[in-house]
């Protein structure tokens, strides 16, 4: 038992060590159990001991997807259409990840500051699937005012999507550790379902597990981070003459704004959710609200029980005050979002680090794959390829919000279509390198904008 | 006058003018130009530094002014005042009706002894109505960001012009101060060696008499702006004055309006009063108003407080007028988008130079929004960043005491 931890899963205390590769080192070991035969975890000398095992290998594949969210979903689609082989697991029972699981309606920022639509490609074309769905999705095409989505039928569009598209699906399966061959390059992942613990083999890996889970697990480089994290809700049978004005908008020509305060607002006085909380969604009488939240850290099991816990409490809380307001009487809470809305936790060291210098600058990349929209203070900016690319580990590629940027740019590559723009370039980049038989960091740029031109992806 | 005569003095008024238009437009790369423009004026260095109790640069170069002009009689006027040359040269292309002020009484000098004793009293009445002051404040019309700011800005010295075309030398010879006080000096420094003795004693009570009722009237009339300006500010909400702006008791007596903030300012955000904001004492004193995109007042500038001839604007430093609290920014959850769970918004944190504005977890409210705190000093940055309209959820506030 010299390597006693082997297959001690990422998040055992200390064990952030990965799988070396069961085939590289069958021999090596005695104790290796046969496929199958199932040995518990052992106490040994007050340790706990996962006996070192092989793993059972669910499938070979191409590319491998971890995370079925809107970055996952995205380069799964992309990859296969380039007739690659492609297997997507994820982690809940449903696809769409925080777009529909953490109910973040809101597409944006899809907007340039000339409220000239910047993100196209796939996202467009998830858009315009739900456009012709009732109650899809509502505020298309009307910028600044940014479209937002319903989370079952976006459900429904990628369920529908998945089936017809020949992608190797597996759900309720949450991907735990990296699989690296002796040299450190990527060769597939770990997973854990009602299935037991299983691996894919691939050749190349995209990371679009949000939290990084996988390339963190390689050795990849990263910076970890810590921000608020929320639990969005959706609240129905909200006054409804209110929200003609209530919308979310930056343009002042749709005001966003509840009924203002009279007078003077005093000096520490806070006031509890009115009619005009949240934002309107494609449901009739039905607005999604965002909770800001305490800061936490994401990638630690206490602060997110408490979370889950706490904000469940806390949004029941609210909508009880919610209808004490005149007005406001039938207000009720139509669900707390199924996940936690973790907004950051690992960013990848990439080839290149996104900062935000760079977006302030309006900086152009010979590697450019995309756009992001202008959101708050900054600008629209380009998303280079770099930053999908871990520094150092081979075979792998990051997607959606756990790229690598700093912190202030990751606040904005984080939203969903963001996401949709990445994992699309990382689906396209992937497939290259099975086509061109190149690693990740060495594939043809050119030839990948092409590609991703031709897919309609906004390049500038 | 022969011609001959004539020659030199329209030179010196000529070259007088041209300065003061160099000193205020102010091409000069000298910040404080347009300040000693208008403290040049004896009547403001005297007034001003008996309203503030202090002394400047401008008092012995008033001394000077006084010292001459008690001997050639409004020797000032007739050489010096750009004001003066502008309205003489109105008065040729006018009307010329020179009959037509000749029954006005001396008003300038009962302006300046109100005045004066208002100036004791800490208010200096009537003092915008010197001559220089007027003449500076139509340069800052390229500031003014709407119509009512214009005419605000230009009202004084178009007034004074259209007088002249219609009456003549009306303003110059009988209600400027500046001439009426020279006339005092003049009159004052004859009547110690002779005049006075030699008048008969009903005259010399109608002297007295006069002297005491402006006087009195003056001083009487400076604790009545001084209480009204009070009250008025306790009562607003929206009143904001420049960085460096004395309390506001003062502030309407103290500020002449010459206008010079307003043009020193970079983000005009420094504008005339209409009166809507701080009653009929501060009609046409300067007010912060944040009405344009993204202007505030910056952490990089100090320019209003260097300009202001009087001490209504204490000239500050970069440092300290930047710990000068203009207003209080408040937050109304009603409307902020964090607040009401609309969006991922933290625009005023982002833009707060001091750090002042925070997006705040509330475990008892189970909400975030945004908490100012005390280092806020009111410069608008959040307020103009704020992206609801036409409310918004910032907005700087008069400060009240706690």
């Amino acid at each position: 038992m010299r390597r006693s931890i082997a297959a001690g899963g990422l998040f055992a205390a200390g064990s952030l060590m990965p799988v070396s590769s069961a085939l590289a080192n069958q021999a090596a070991e005695q104790s290796t159990t046969q496929t199958g035969a199932h040995v518990p975890a052992t106490l040994v000398d007050g340790k706990v001991v996962q006996p070192r095992r092989e793993l059972p290998v669910l499938q070979k594949t191409s590319i491998l997807v971890v995370g079925g969210g809107p970055a996952g979903t995205a380069a799964a689609f992309t990859a296969k259409r380039m007739g690659v082989d492609v297997t997507l697991v994820e982690r809940y029972g449903y696809l769409g990840g925080l777009a529909t699981g953490g109910l973040v309606l809101g597409i944006f920022p899809l907007y340039d500051r000339d409220k000239k639509q910047v993100i196209f490609g796939i996202g467009e074309e998830l858009m315009k699937k739900l456009d012709v769905l009732k109650y899809g999705i509502i505020d298309r095409n009307k910028a600044p005012v940014y479209p937002t989505i319903d989370a079952e039928a976006f459900k429904f569009v990628l369920a529908d999507m998945v089936l017809d598209s020949g992608i190797n699906a597996y759900l309720d399966c949450w991907g735990v550790d990296a699989i690296v061959d002796g040299k450190g390059a990527v060769r597939g992942a770990v997973f854990e379902s009602k299935s037991g613990r299983q691996a894919i083999l691939a050749d190349i890996v995209i990371d679009c597990s949000g939290d990084g889970d996988i390339y963190a697990a390689a050795g990849a480089a990263f910076e970890k981070v810590k921000t608020n994290i929320g639990l969005i809700s959706r609240i129905g049978n909200i006054d409804e003459v209110d929200m003609a004005i209530g919308r979310g908008s930056e343009d002042p020509e749709h005001p966003a704004i509840g009924k203002p305060s009279e007078g003077r607002p005093s000096k520490g006085r806070v006031n509890d959710l009115n009619g005009h909380a949240g934002n309107s969604t494609p449901a009739p009488h039905m607005n999604w609200l965002n909770m800001k939240g305490p800061v936490g850290d994401a990638l630690d099991i206490s602060d997110l029980t408490a979370m889950e816990l706490k904000h469940r409490r806390g949004t029941w809380g609210n909508v009880e005050k919610l209808r004490q307001k005149p007005g406001d009487e039938q207000a009720y809470l139509a669900e707390t979002a199924p996940q936690l809305g973790v907004r950051l936790s690992r960013l990848l060291d990439g080839v290149k680090k996104l900062k935000v210098e760079d977006i302030r600058g309006g900086a152009k990349f010979k590697d450019v794959i995309g756009y992001s929209g202008a959101y708050a203070n900054a600008p629209e900016f380009q998303i280079p390829y770099g930053s999908l690319v871990p520094a150092k580990v081979e075979n792998v590629l990051a997607a959606g919000r756990c790229i690598s940027t700093d912190f202030q740019v990751g606040d904005i590559t984080r939203l969903i279509p963001v996401c949709w723009v990445t994992g699309q370039a990382a689906g396209v980049a992937a497939a290259l390198c099975i086509q061109d038989k190149c690693k990740p960091r060495n594939v043809n740029v050119a030839k990948l904008q092409n590609l991703l031109h031709q897919q309609g992806a906004y390049l500038g | 006058m022969t011609f001959l005569r004539r020659v030199p003095r329209r030179a010196i008024q000529l070259t007088c003018f041209v300065g003061a238009v160099v000193l205020v437009w102010p091409v000069l790369p000298w910040a404080i130009a347009p300040r000693v423009f208008v403290e040049a004026s004896p009547f403001v260095a005297l007034a001003s530094s008996i309203a503030t109790r202090s002394i400047g640069v401008g008092v012995v170069l008033a001394l000077v002014v006084a010292v001459v002009s008690s001997f050639k009689k409004r020797w000032f006027c007739l050489y010096l005042c750009p004001t003066g040359f502008l309205l003489e040269n109105a008065s040729h292309m006018g009307l010329r009706k020179a009959a037509r002020w000749r029954k006005v009484p001396p008003v300038g000098r009962y302006v300046a002894l109100l005045t004066l004793a208002g100036a004791v009293a800490g208010y200096p009445v009537l003092l915008w109505m010197d001559p220089l002051c007027i003449f500076s404040s139509p340069f800052a019309v390229n500031k003014a960001t709407n119509t009512i700011s214009v005419i605000l800005i230009c009202v004084g010295l178009g007034v004074l012009v259209a007088a002249t075309l219609v009456f003549g030398m009306l303003w110059c010879v009988r209600i400027c101060p500046l001439s009426g006080m020279q006339d005092m000096l003049f009159e004052l420094r004859k009547a110690l060696w002779t005049k006075f003795t030699a008048m008969a004693a009903p005259q010399k009570f109608r002297v007295a008499r006069r002297v005491f009722f402006a006087g009195s009237g003056g001083a009487l009339l400076a604790l009545w702006a001084r209480r009204a300006g009070a009250a008025r500010y306790r009562k607003s909400d929206t009143l904001l004055r420049p960085p460096g702006a004395v309390p506001e008791d003062r502030f309407t007596g103290l500020c002449i309006r010459c206008n010079n903030c307003v043009h020193a300012c970079p983000t005009k955000i420094v504008h005339p009063d209409t009166g809507h904001e701080a009653g009929l004492v501060g009609f046409g004193a300067p007010v912060i108003k944040f009405d344009r995109d993204y202007k505030y007042c910056l952490e990089t500038c100090n320019a209003c407080t260097q300009v202001c001839p009087t001490g209504a604007l204490t000239p500050l430093d970069l440092a300290p007028k930047n710990k000068y609290i203009i207003g209080e920014a408040l937050v109304d959850n009603n409307v902020c988008l964090t607040a009401l769970g609309k969006k991922e918004c933290d625009a005023c944190e982002l833009a707060c130079p001091y750090d002042a504005v925070k997006i705040t977890w509330d475990e008892d409210q189970y909400n975030a929004y945004p908490v100012v705190n005390d280092k806020c000093i009111g410069c608008g940055a959040c307020e103009v960043v704020c992206p609801t309209t036409p409310v918004k959820a910032i907005r700087v506030w008069t400060q009240k005491p706690a």
